[in-house]
């Protein structure tokens, strides 16, 4: 990974990000999303919010589509798998379209043993409660995010966008 | 304090805020004692995320007090959302926690952790600089308005008695309450909410 790779990736999701009328990003960090989040946490197009939990930031950015505000929840993919119930719960319930964006651990390549749960099973749960996924696996993709955050907004569901690890290196 | 008593002095006094409800107890009686189905949202079962779903339409709609009910079991399992609540340093966030020491929504069965723990203390520690306590209905009556209405974010605890008995639901779908909700802030000078305005126009 160059940082100079990282960084511009970050640019580009941050800049589709604010091109779709985001203008509410909160997160909890992965490893992979640092330098996401920094770049998002210095961008005066954006309100950044650093979350005590994966939860609190499906209920701040749930809140917030109803103020009008475009939001944007970006966490790993453990965090996603805390957020299952709040996800069911709230956006499921009262059917409030979310964006939100992941890490893909534990696909080929992530060298962490401790994501062999995701490898194994963050995929089908997503598909399990039937949520719109939208892989982010080469630069070309990032785009989709916008794509993904109109059909949120259209199926009146959350949508998810995975990014891999590669993506967010700058390496793909 | 009486749990009605406290809820039907809120529902008296807070007329022109936007008011966000936990599940459980907090639904439950502001549906009984006030049958509203635009101004407020009624959250159920987000288990603890009541106070950050306000502070969500807060951030967007500066213009409008917006209050936040929830309960000590809920609480009990996010503390945490002081320190969020802390960060957004929201001026028109209102948050009262129902402190019954019981689960309302599960048949009062009761928790230990309000004997252990001091809710206002717990958010004191976590920075929130106006917090507030109320175990009377007349202290209520004479604090409220100062909770409320004074400049910056403001947490409250509301000490009550369980409610001892089950009061009905808000009969409304969720989408129902989203739409009442969302059409009832663009229709009062919020920004849109949804991608449709609910006017017809030519074609």
């Amino acid at each position: 990974m160059t940082a100079n790779g990282a960084e511009a990736v970050a640019q580009r999701i941050a800049d589709t990000a604010a091109g779709c009328g985001i203008a509410l990003v909160a997160s909890l960090p992965d490893g992979w999303i640092t330098p996401l989040i920094t770049r998002i946490a210095a961008d005066g197009r954006f309100r950044h919010v650093a979350v005590n939990r994966e939860e609190s930031a499906i209920g701040l950015c749930s809140g917030a589509f109803l103020s009008g505000i475009g939001s944007f929840a970006l966490m790993g993919a453990s965090g996603f798998m805390t957020c299952i119930y709040a996800i069911t719960k709230i956006n499921y319930t009262y059917q409030i379209p979310l964006l939100i964006g992941i890490t893909l651990r534990g696909r080929p390549g992530d060298g962490a043993k401790f994501h062999q749960s995701n490898g194994l099973y963050l995929e089908p749960v997503i598909a399990a409660i039937d949520m719109p996924f939208v892989p982010i696996e080469r630069s070309e993709d990032i785009p989709r995010m916008a794509t993904a955050y109109r059909h949120s907004r259209v199926m009146s569901r959350p949508v998810v966008v995975g990014f891999t690890r590669e993506v967010l290196r700058g390496e793909a | 304090m009486n749990f009605e008593a406290c809820f039907r002095l809120l529902a008296d006094r807070l007329k022109e805020e936007v008011i966000v409800t936990s599940a459980g107890n907090c639904s439950e009686l502001w549906w009984e004692i006030t049958g509203e189905s635009e101004r407020v949202f009624y959250l159920e079962a987000s288990m603890s995320l009541a106070s950050l779903f306000a502070a969500g339409i807060a951030l967007g709609a500066p213009e409008r007090t917006v209050v936040a009910l929830s309960g000590d079991g809920a609480f009990c399992m996010n503390p945490g959302m002081l320190l969020v609540e802390r960060e957004l340093a929201l001026p028109n966030l209102k948050h009262f926690m129902v402190a019954n020491g019981c689960y309302g929504s599960t048949n009062d069965l009761v928790h230990p952790f309000g004997e252990i723990a001091d809710y206002a203390a717990m958010a004191k520690a976590a920075g929130i600089e106006r917090v507030y306590e109320f175990s009377t209905v007349d202290g209520l009556a004479q604090g409220l308005d100062d909770m409320v209405r004074g400049a910056g974010h403001a947490f409250a605890v509301l000490h009550v008695e369980p409610l001892g008995r089950h009061a009905q639901s808000p009969p409304l779908d969720g989408p129902e309450v989203k739409f009442r909700f969302g059409r009832y802030l663009e229709r009062t000078g919020g920004r849109p909410v949804f991608d449709t305005p609910l006017s017809a126009k030519p074609v």
